[in-house]
Formats: C-alpha cells, structure tokens, sequence
C-alpha cells in the first residue's frame, strides 16, 4: 500500500496497477515516502467519480449557504492540522517552513472561506428587464458547469489546491485534481480533510499521476465540463488543445517575467525589500515574481549597492528552519535549469555582483548540488535570454531607465503579462505608470501581495481568465437566461405575428 | 537556432513512438515551472509563430518566433534528459523521465553522472525536525 493514496469517490485508495512513485526531501534527497501514481485508468475513475457525484448526488442540489457551511468546517478542518500540514509542505516541496506556515497554509483556509463567501452572498438568479411585446418575465440564472478539473503546479501545491477546488465545489461543481509529481502530499491529505467535513462521495477528487496520461485525461475526458491549469505557457497551449475536443471552458494561469520598476523618487530602502522579496520568495519560483527589476539611472548604482548588500545576507539552507530564506529548488533538475541561464547570462550580460553558484557551508547532509545562491546581474539589456525567458529561479536581472515611459515599454517587451510593481514616493506617478503596464496585477510600495478577494491572471502568454475573487467564482458557473411568457391568448406571442397566422 | 540531441533524448523519443499511434511533434515552450523546455506531444498543432528548428528520431522540433530570436544563426541547445519524473504533459513523463535543454556546449558522453539523481534513503525513521518558531511579526501578517 502506497504511504500517500489517490483519493476518489471518498475514499483512499491505490492506484489500479498498484505503482508507486518516490516523494523526496529536495534538501537532502531522502524519501519522505510512496504516493501512488495513477495512470489514465485512475484518472478515468476520478472523472466518472465526480460525474456521478454531479448528476446524481447532493453537492449541485443544496443551496449556496449549506455548502458555504462545508467550505467553513474545510477552514476549520485545515486550522487543525496546520502544523503538520505546513511541515509536510515544506519537505516536500523545498519551500520554507516560515512560508508554509505565514503563506501557503492559512492562504488556502483564506481562499475556502472566501469562496464560501461568495457561495453565501453571490446571487443565484439575476432578474433582468422585460418587454413589453411579447410580455416576459427574464432573469438570469447561475448554475454549476458540471465536472471541473484541475491541474496544479509544485511551487504551491496546497494553496493551488485551495485555488482550483474552493470556488469550483462553492459553486456547486465537483472536481477533479491532480497535484504535480514532486509535491503531492499535501493536496492528497486534503483527503483526509474532505472525509472529516462529510463532503459526499465524489465531490472532490484528488490524482497523483504523470502530466502525460493523467493530465492530459482530465483535460481531453469527455465527461469534464471545464479545466484549469496553473504553470507553463507550453502545457498551457496544449491544455487548450486538449479541451478543444469537446470545446471546453479553460481557466489558465502560466508563465511570467515581470518588471518591479524602481523610480527615482522611491525610498529606495523599502524599495529594496520590495524587490528582494519580489525576486527571491521561494527562491523565484514563483509565477509572478518580479525578476527584471528596472531601476532609474539616476538612483542605480545605490540602489544596487543595497540589493547586492542585502541578498548577500540572505540565509540558504535548511528549509525546516524558521531562519533560512531559500531552502533548496524543489529538484536537482530545476537547479540545472538556473545553472544554464546562469551560464547563458555570463555570456551575455557578464559575471553577476551577486551569487552565481551553489551555497557553500551548508549544514552536513544537506546536498549542496539542489541548492543556489540569490544570484543578481546588473546592466543587463531587455533582450537578453535571461531577461526574456522565465527561469524560475533566484536570478535577478536590474536593467536601468531613464524616463517613466521608457520603464513602462521596457515592462511590456515581454511575451508575458502576469504580475509586476512600481516603487515610488508620489502615488499618482506610481499609478499612472502602474495603468500603462500590461500586465494582470500591479502591487505599488510592495509585491506578491495575492488575496482570495482580488481577481488574479495574466495578460498576452501569462493565461486566460481570473482566479480568485468574484471572477474566479463566476468562472465556475454559467449564465443560464431563462424567458417567459405569461402565455394566456395568441396575442401575446410574437411567432403568430412572424409567422403564417394559421400555424 | 539549431537543435541537436542526445542519445538519450533519441532514446526516449523513439519509445514514445512506440507507444502513441498519432504523429510526434517536439515543441520548445516557454514558462513558468518549465522555464524554456522541450516537449513531446501528440497530434500538437504548431502555433503560427512556431517553425522547425531540427529533428530528433524523426520527430519535427518546433519553437516559436521569439526564442528563435534569442538564439540566432547557429546558436544551439541540446535536448536531453533527465532522470527525474518531471511536470508537465510531455509524453516521455509517463516514463518517469523529461526531456530536458542543456547549453550548446553540453556532452552527456563525457558528463553522464550530471542527470543522476542518486537513490533516496528512507527518513522514516528519523525525520529531521522544524528547527525554531514564527516569528512574531509574521504571525500578525498572515498572507490572506
């Protein structure tokens, strides 16, 4: 028996050719234990699962404030088993425990409760005007879409979770959900969660499995109504593809390269935090991350003094300790990856002021090799590879400006339009250059600041649609126009006008 | 742009070919979680900015207008592949492997211990514990 079931139609369970794969500390290469790996025979049952729960059982039929009060015992629930849930995040995934713990694990209760919010308060039925000829009553009504599946990334497995399931079972849907392959405990004990809250069987559905056979099921399945992805804009594109087959709804959030623009009036101290955070959260591996940082030539060469100064002292090493900054990237091929644009950028643009290798002194079993330092290269132009491509790692690229529209063309020379921020004194400057970036979120004097309350998405290659907010909540449901007709005699029907008198 | 590969990414290619009855594209994307990487698809249907940039066992290699940019005339990557389940929808992950891109320079006949991730040992037995606690200003500033 795998220690990490699949968990379908409510119960746990292994996969159907038994196969297991091998979860493991990133920080030091040792198993945590065997989740089980589905195959598209699971992901098949997942789906039929959740079918049945949808046409058949309760979850569609009760009202918005009965399953907003199952959303609040999932709040409840999480609460409870915090501690342990952010630990297991933390060695899973490579993330710090002081992230699991401030971010990942009270920001999915954040985003159930939320969403039972908008399930409590988000109008079932809109009444719309009438007319006068022929005489109707219209109204809008809002209704699930069916089944609903969600493919989720390593970066936040358990606040992803919480993303794709919260406001797809608010509405009414029932769901299917697969986690990525290096971090699916913590979306799998969620299980455990959905069992203790008395969910029906079926509602939600979680499947650990290969992007290759899973994913690409429960993006082409015939019997789901609509899919989310968050991560690549290449598996993105194929997901689109995928769901074309049966023209569904897609919601997609994907890849970025956002700009942090520091204007000249900034206070550059707080400016320096804000972009250090931007760029260096969970070692950049975060979508939004604001990893090009234009900076006004004017204040460039202090302001670069202090990012350097500073992500110097950042602490890399033991993720499980509430001290460390950067644990390690979540796998030894991801650091490869950030060891070729790091090879890439030293051609390019030449050798960074800041980082640029693996940490050294790192605490004995600790495995040097999964690990990078916050690396920053400074005068880089915006066409390089390293400021065009998205690395998803602690790279920092600061390319200064000389003027406000400048800083704002340079932001939006890029295939991508997820997030990004302005750091200045004058708030009406900051917004006037926030308007002019194309992109889904701006954060003025700060960074990274996502709330279940506010809508969250890409411009251009960074997605399609909105998640959070009551964007991500009508996402999970269709506009269903209902007109009636009084009835009564044949002058109240316009088809006896339209059309032969004798029909 | 130029693509070469490695025989370890012909090798995986070719079994996929063994094991999907449609046609083979590899397509060079971009984003997120990947970062830029090579994937194998199904039946994919190339973007309009998408051109052939090479071939491996016989399957077009794709990328789009911008990455073909970065990387003018001859200027290479190396498909290869990395002994680590990886993410995405790429075929070769139901292997438990990715396809994966290394610099120009990059040798796996000479390099061939950098893609092995050495076999996990157990911490069943002995966890390693969370070390201190939050501090404080956090506690108040949980992320909604």
């Amino acid at each position: 028996m795998a220690d990490f079931q699949l968990f379908i139609d409510g119960e746990y369970c292994d996969a159907a050719s038994g196969e297991t794969f091998t979860t493991s500390d990133p920080a030091t290469n040792e198993a945590i234990g065997e989740v089980a790996k589905a195959d598209r025979s699971d992901a098949v049952r997942a789906v039929e699962a959740a079918r049945r729960a949808f046409d058949e059982g309760p979850w569609p039929r009760m009202t918005g404030p009965e399953r907003a009060a199952k959303l609040r015992k999932v709040v409840e629930l999480i609460g409870s088993k915090a501690e342990k849930l952010a630990e297991m995040e933390a060695r899973d995934g490579g993330g710090t425990i002081k992230k699991a713990t401030f971010a990942d694990i009270p920001g999915s209760q954040s985003a159930f409760e939320w969403f039972a919010r908008c399930a409590e308060d988000e109008a079932d039925e809109v009444e719309l005007p009438g007319s006068p000829f022929p005489p109707s009553q219209n109204w809008v009504s809002y209704e699930p879409h069916g089944v609903c599946t969600g493919i989720i990334p390593w970066n936040f497995p358990f606040i992803m979770a919480a993303w794709k399931i919260a406001p797809a079972i608010a509405a009414g849907n029932t769901t299917v959900i697969k986690p990525a392959s290096y971090t699916s405990i913590s979306a799998l004990m969620l299980g455990e969660v959905f069992q203790e809250a008395d969910l029906p069987p079926g509602v939600v559905n979680i499947v650990a499995g290969p992007g290759g056979t899973v994913g690409e099921e429960l993006a082409a399945n015939p019997l789901v109504d609509k899919t989310a992805f968050t991560g690549s804009t290449e598996v993105g594109r194929r997901i689109m593809q995928l769901a074309s087959g049966t023209v569904k709804p897609v919601t997609l959030e994907l890849g970025g390269k956002s700009a942090n623009i520091v204007l000249d009036d900034a206070d550059l101290d707080l400016a320096a935090a804000a972009v250090l955070f931007g760029t260096f959260f969970h070692n950049g591996q975060v979508c939004e991350s604001g990893t090009r940082a234009l900076v006004h030539r004017s204040v460039y060469d202090e302001f670069l003094s202090l990012l350097v100064d500073r992500a110097g002292k950042m602490v890399v090493g033991n993720q499980l300790d509430f001290n460390t900054d950067l644990g390690p990237l979540v796998s030894r091929g991801q650091a490869e990856t950030i060891e070729r644009y790091v090879a890439l950028g030293r051609d390019e643009v030449g050798e960074p002021v800041c980082g640029g290798g693996r940490p050294e002194g790192l605490a004995e079993g600790l495995v040097a090799e999964n690990f990078y330092t916050p690396t920053i290269f400074a005068g880089v132009d915006n066409k390089a590879k390293i400021a065009q491509e998205e690395i998803f790692g602690p790279v920092l690229c600061v390319i200064p400006f000389d003027t406000d529209e400048e800083a704002v063309a340079i932001a939006n020379d890029s295939i991508y339009g997820l997030g990004g921020g302005v750091q200045s004194s004058n708030f009406e400057r900051a917004r006037k250059v926030a308007a002019g970036m194309r992109t889904g979120t701006v954060w003025i004097n700060d960074y990274h600041m996502i709330s279940p309350e506010r809508p969250f998405g890409g411009y251009k290659q960074s997605g399609i649609g909105r998640e959070l907010g009551t964007q991500g909540y009508n996402a999970y449901r269709q506009a269903k126009h209902i007109h009636a007709n009084p009835g009564g005699t044949r002058d109240n029907y316009m088809h006896f006008s339209a059309l032969s008198p004798n029909i | 742009m130029r693509v070469r590969a490695t025989s370890r990414a012909v090798a995986v290619v070719e079994r996929a070919k063994l094991h999907r009855s449609g046609g083979l594209t590899v397509t060079i994307g971009t984003g997120c979680c990947e970062s830029t990487a090579p994937f194998l698809y199904e039946d994919f249907w190339p973007g309009p900015d998408q051109e052939a940039v090479g071939e491996v066992a016989g399957v077009t290699v794709f990328a789009p207008e911008y990455l073909r940019r970065s990387y003018p005339g001859d200027e290479g990557v190396v498909l290869d592949v990395n002994e680590e389940f990886g993410e995405s929808l790429s075929i070769e992950t139901e292997f438990g492997v990715r396809l994966v891109l290394r610099g120009a320079d990059f040798d796996s006949t000479t390099e061939p211990e950098r893609c092995v991730v050495p076999a996990p040992a157990s911490t069943a037995d002995r966890p390693r514990a969370v070390v201190g606690e939050m501090p404080e200003a956090l506690r108040r500033a949980h992320m909604r």
